[in-house]
């Protein structure tokens, strides 16, 4: 061998200072590690498995909840990208890039590895054997109506065996809580439709009024929505969809509208009522009594209460008129208010009126296993267990799927109300700001290492019980799923029911494949039904289609005036759910902080976004950092100067300013969950997001904010690419 | 002042990568062999008892009867536990012998046996096996030793294999330069590619 000066160590420290050195100490630098690295053979594998070719097996995503469907590449054992299942109708083979971060949470150095019991400040690695010989001590040392569980959205077999635990405790404290959610939206559509969450068909729209559903983005399941936009845009009658969106802050689905309305924050109802009034106005046959509630609201009206020129609103009812059916979209900037119910009544009303409902709005399907639907959860859930704890009834809390201390608004105190509680357990992957506050922590496997089912509260047709498999090993021996921890709880409580399986896995197997009859799979033998379902990556179920009525009333509707000015908090915050960061569970995935926001290009921090008005009359540049401040506490972040917002509002996003989690969540950003105001909505309870009032106050430090914005204006080298125009040069109906 | 602080790092960098340059200088343009370091492996394998000639005690095993991938991957790969074990779990002769108690001791604790990697190329480098077997064994008709010979010897004499080849750029070359005559209808080149991204990743 040639005797070589470099070894590897070197080469790389040479590797650092600079490309010229490469070459030359590249050339000949042979047999680097001869007999140091390992080269592992299976045990055991399957014939079509060869080293360093690909394999796919099919799981689900768990990144958010739209439960989409995917394909991991798996090499040597080892999960490597994450690709969408061409087979789930919910994202057919595609992705978003929340999604392909899983990898990430998987990997993540972070990952809490063994059972920890605290001891003072410290966390204690202990054996699961004493883990949940602990919690069997606790929950049996307390009244069952004592002990809480609380999740976030949960659905499949493990939803099914968590109620049968708390059944065998005898409580019925599930508390269901989703940080963001469209609860006000679920509540609204039920009463106007009949179902919480009717299919919106946008392929067979030829309009889309959409106020501030970011569907293109973060809400309920942006990959599908995003194909059947894709099919709006291009429908089979070669007629491309109007899209347009009116909100009061610029969302990545705003960027994408023909024409994007900005509009006074909370005035979403007295739009959609003004609306229906240029409607009848246009010739629309409107029922007299829906005529007789919108009657006061004239386009002059309308247009000085929502701040859109009459020219708008009178454009889009003639659009709405000539191109039917329609499809109108209740998003979060509707349902973010005090009056978010009567908003989105207000907009199923708008729906109703042009004969949507039932063309562009859709029943869903039945779910053949009730027990294992998707349960949805609120805040008010958060709230009565807030309320339970503070009044000390709650002696053994459960978390699984939430991370409450990081997203309750401080105005609940949930933290202080956290400690009454004298047994605490988290089930968590990191250590996040709820497990750092409890006494046991459970370390759960990565989603790419766990056996479950899950059912999404959205799909296109039909029902689907999507399977997750793990794509590889554990990659820490001392973690377990959540499947297994029920099943061993479980096992303390009806030994005589459960000993007969071994691991959740074998529970799983033997559940589906009793009911492989109405799992799709009545001919086949055991053995095919499995393998098929795991091959597949789900199975589709078939149920009885849940038909849509419409029996929106307009008897009792009303829309409140708009805001008063409030001089003291001259400002409206809207906390902003990004389609990377969304409620801030995914943050310690260094690709999501890494991605630039879609519309202000910035990384790796939160911002302050504001409208060059309101920047110029307080004095405010790009990069000055100010305190926000709300009736609820204060943030300090960095300004960045938006035309896409309203003036009077400003935005910051959410998911940031975590203070544990790991260490690339940790400390960056500012949370503004913290800062909002206690304000509901007053059918639902749920809290109003986009209620709270702020003041901003220069901070004196300035910075150079970290985006991946060119220079403004798009100049390239002197050549424009990007023609501007202003918006009211534009003619909307030639246009499209 | 910053500049010319990073221009002496970087000549800093120049110098000690051109006396290590100097060093190599001379690529080897050469089959000739260079032998690699010994390695010591979990169990010693025997190749040659193996894969060795029947006259010297030697089984004939084909080479990729265990190196299966070889042919249809860019890695030969070690063979799953479970092959060894499927021979030997019917060769009551041997089973009592050390080596192999230990083989089944790694097999009933379902471990992988920790092979030490004998041949290693820097990480910028793509070596494809399956392209070198199509063309010699199976278009050429090569026997398999020889083709796997070009680059790891002649193994089945060996106990455990050792590196014999330089494994360096330029013995690669020295190879790809030659003509490995291909019959008159296929429309392959004689020689191997010559081209930077056929090899550098
Ligand atoms: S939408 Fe949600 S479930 Fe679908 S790929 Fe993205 S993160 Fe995963």
């Amino acid at each position: 061998m040639i005797e070589n000066s470099f070894n590897r160590r070197d080469f790389l420290k040479v590797l650092g200072w600079g490309s010229a050195t490469v070459a030359l100490s590249g050339c000949g630098n042979t047999s680097v590690e001869d007999g140091k690295e390992f080269v592992t053979s299976y045990v055991q594998t399957a014939d079509y498995i060869i080293p360093s070719i690909g394999t796919y097996f099919n799981s689900t995503c768990a990144q958010c909840d739209a439960g989409c469907g995917i394909m991991g590449r798996v090499r040597e054992g080892r999960v490597l990208k994450l690709e969408g299942n061409p087979k789930s109708s919910i994202n057919n083979g595609k992705m978003c890039g929340l999604g392909q971060a899983g990898v990430q949470a998987h990997y993540n150095p972070d990952r809490i590895r063994e059972p920890l019991l605290r001891n003072g400040d410290k966390g204690e690695a202990i054996t699961w054997e004493k883990a949940l010989g602990l919690i069997n001590e606790k929950v049996g040392g307390v009244r069952a109506e004592n002990v809480a569980f609380l999740t976030g959205g949960v659905s499949g077999h493990v939803k099914a065996l968590l109620k049968n635990y708390l059944d065998a405790l005898g409580s019925g404290h599930h508390y269901v809580y989703e940080a963001v959610a469209p609860s006000v939206m679920r509540a609204a559509n039920k009463k106007a439709y009949g179902v919480e969450m009717p299919r919106l068909r946008m392929d067979k729209a030829k309009v889309i009024l959409s106020f501030g559903a970011d569907f293109l983005g973060a809400w309920i399941s942006p990959v599908h929505f995003s194909q059947q936009y894709a099919r709006f845009r291009k429908a089979d009658n070669g007629k491309r969809g109007v899209l347009v969106q009116v909100e009061s802050k610029m969302t990545l689905t705003g960027a994408n509208a023909d024409r994007w309305l900005v509009i006074r924050p909370g005035t979403e109802g007295i739009f959609a009522l003004g609306l229906i009034n240029a409607l009848a106005a246009a010739g629309l046959s409107v029922p007299g009594d829906v005529a007789a509630v919108v009657k006061e609201y004239t386009t002059d009206r309308v247009s000085k209460d929502t701040g859109v020129p009459t020219e708008h609103i009178a454009k889009l009812a003639a659009l709405l008129k000539e191109r039917s059916p329609s499809l109108i979209i209740a998003g979060s900037a509707a349902e973010g208010y005090a009056h978010g119910s009567q908003n989105a009544t207000a907009i199923a009303l708008l729906n109703q009126v042009l004969g949507n409902v039932g063309k562009t709005v859709e029943g869903s399907s039945g779910i053949p296993f009730p027990q294992m639907a998707p349960t949805t959860g609120n805040r008010q859930a958060l709230q009565i267990l807030n309320d339970n704890m503070a009044q000390d009834k709650v002696k053994v809390l459960f978390s699984y799927g939430s991370n409450p201390v990081f997203t309750a608004p401080a105005s609940m105190k949930l933290k202080e109300n956290l400690k009454k509680v004298p047994f605490k357990v988290a089930f968590a992957h990191y250590m996040d700001e709820t497990a750092v506050e409890a006494d046991l922590v459970l370390p759960l496997n990565s989603a790419l290492e766990d056996w479950g089912t899950v059912m999404p509260e959205y799909i296109a047709d039909g029902a689907q019980l999507n399977i997750r498999q793990p794509l590889m090993e554990k990659l820490h021996p001392g973690t377990l799923g959540m499947g297994d921890i029920l099943l061993a709880l479980l096992k303390q409580r009806r030994p005589e029911e459960y000993k007969g399986y071994e691991d959740f896995y074998s529970y799983l197997r033997n559940a589906m494949v009793s009911n492989k009859g109405a799992l799709g799979g009545a001919n086949a033998d055991d053995n095919t039904f499995w393998e098929a379902a795991l091959s597949h990556g789900m199975v589709k179920l078939v149920g009885s289609p849940i038909n849509i009525s419409s029996h929106v009333s307009a008897n009792g509707l009303v829309v409140p005036a708009p805001f008063v000015e409030d001089s003291t908090y001259p400002l409206h915050l809207i906390p902003a759910v990004s389609a990377s960061l969304r409620d801030g569970r995914n943050a310690n995935e260094p690709w999501l902080q890494e991605s630039p926001d879609p519309l202000t290009t910035i990384v790796w921090d939160s911002w302050v976004e504001m409208h060059p008005k309101t920047a110029a009359k307080l004095g405010i540049v790009e990069g000055d950092i100010v305190e926000v401040a709300s009736k609820s506490g204060a943030i300090k972040a960095q300004v960045y100067v938006f035309t896409g917002i309203h003036p009077d509002v400003i935005s910051v996003p959410l998911g940031y300013g975590h203070e544990a989690m790991g260490r690339y969540a940790k400390g960056v950003g500012v949370n503004a969950f913290k800062i909002l105001d206690p304000v509901f909505d007053k059918e639902t309870g749920e809290l109003a997001m986009h209620e709270t009032r702020v003041k901003v106050s220069k901070a004196g430090q300035r910075v150079i904010i970290v985006k991946d914005e060119g220079p403004a204006g798009g100049n390239q080298m002197g050549r424009k690419i990007a023609v501007r125009m202003s918006s009211d040069k534009v003619n909307l109906s030639k246009e499209v | 002042m910053y500049c010319f602080l990073r221009l002496s790092v970087l000549l800093v960098g120049l110098i000690v990568s051109a006396s290590s340059y100097a060093a190599n200088a001379v690529q080897p343009l050469t089959t000739a062999d260079d032998l690699g370091p010994k390695v010591e492996q979990p169990i010693e394998f025997p190749h040659d008892r193996h894969a060795g000639d029947a006259a010297k005690g030697g089984m004939e095993i084909n080479c990729m009867y265990c190196h299966t991938y070889a042919r249809r991957s860019i890695v030969a790969g070690i063979p799953p536990l479970q092959k060894c074990i499927g021979c030997h779990q019917s060769i009551e002769s041997v089973r009592e012998t050390p080596r192999i108690k230990k083989l089944f001791e790694y097999w009933e604790a379902k471990k992988a046996v920790p092979w030490k990697k004998v041949h290693d190329l820097p990480d910028f480098v793509r070596f494809n096996h399956e392209r070198h077997i199509q063309r010699f064994v199976f278009a050429q008709n090569k026997p398999v030793q020889e083709a796997c010979g070009y680059c790891h010897g002649d193994v089945k004499t060996m106990t455990v294999a050792r590196r014999q080849k330089p494994l360096s750029m330029g013995w690669c070359v020295s190879c790809h330069q030659k003509d490995h005559p291909v019959d008159a209808t296929s429309t392959k080149t004689t020689h191997g590619p010559n081209d930077c991204w056929q090899c550098h990743k």
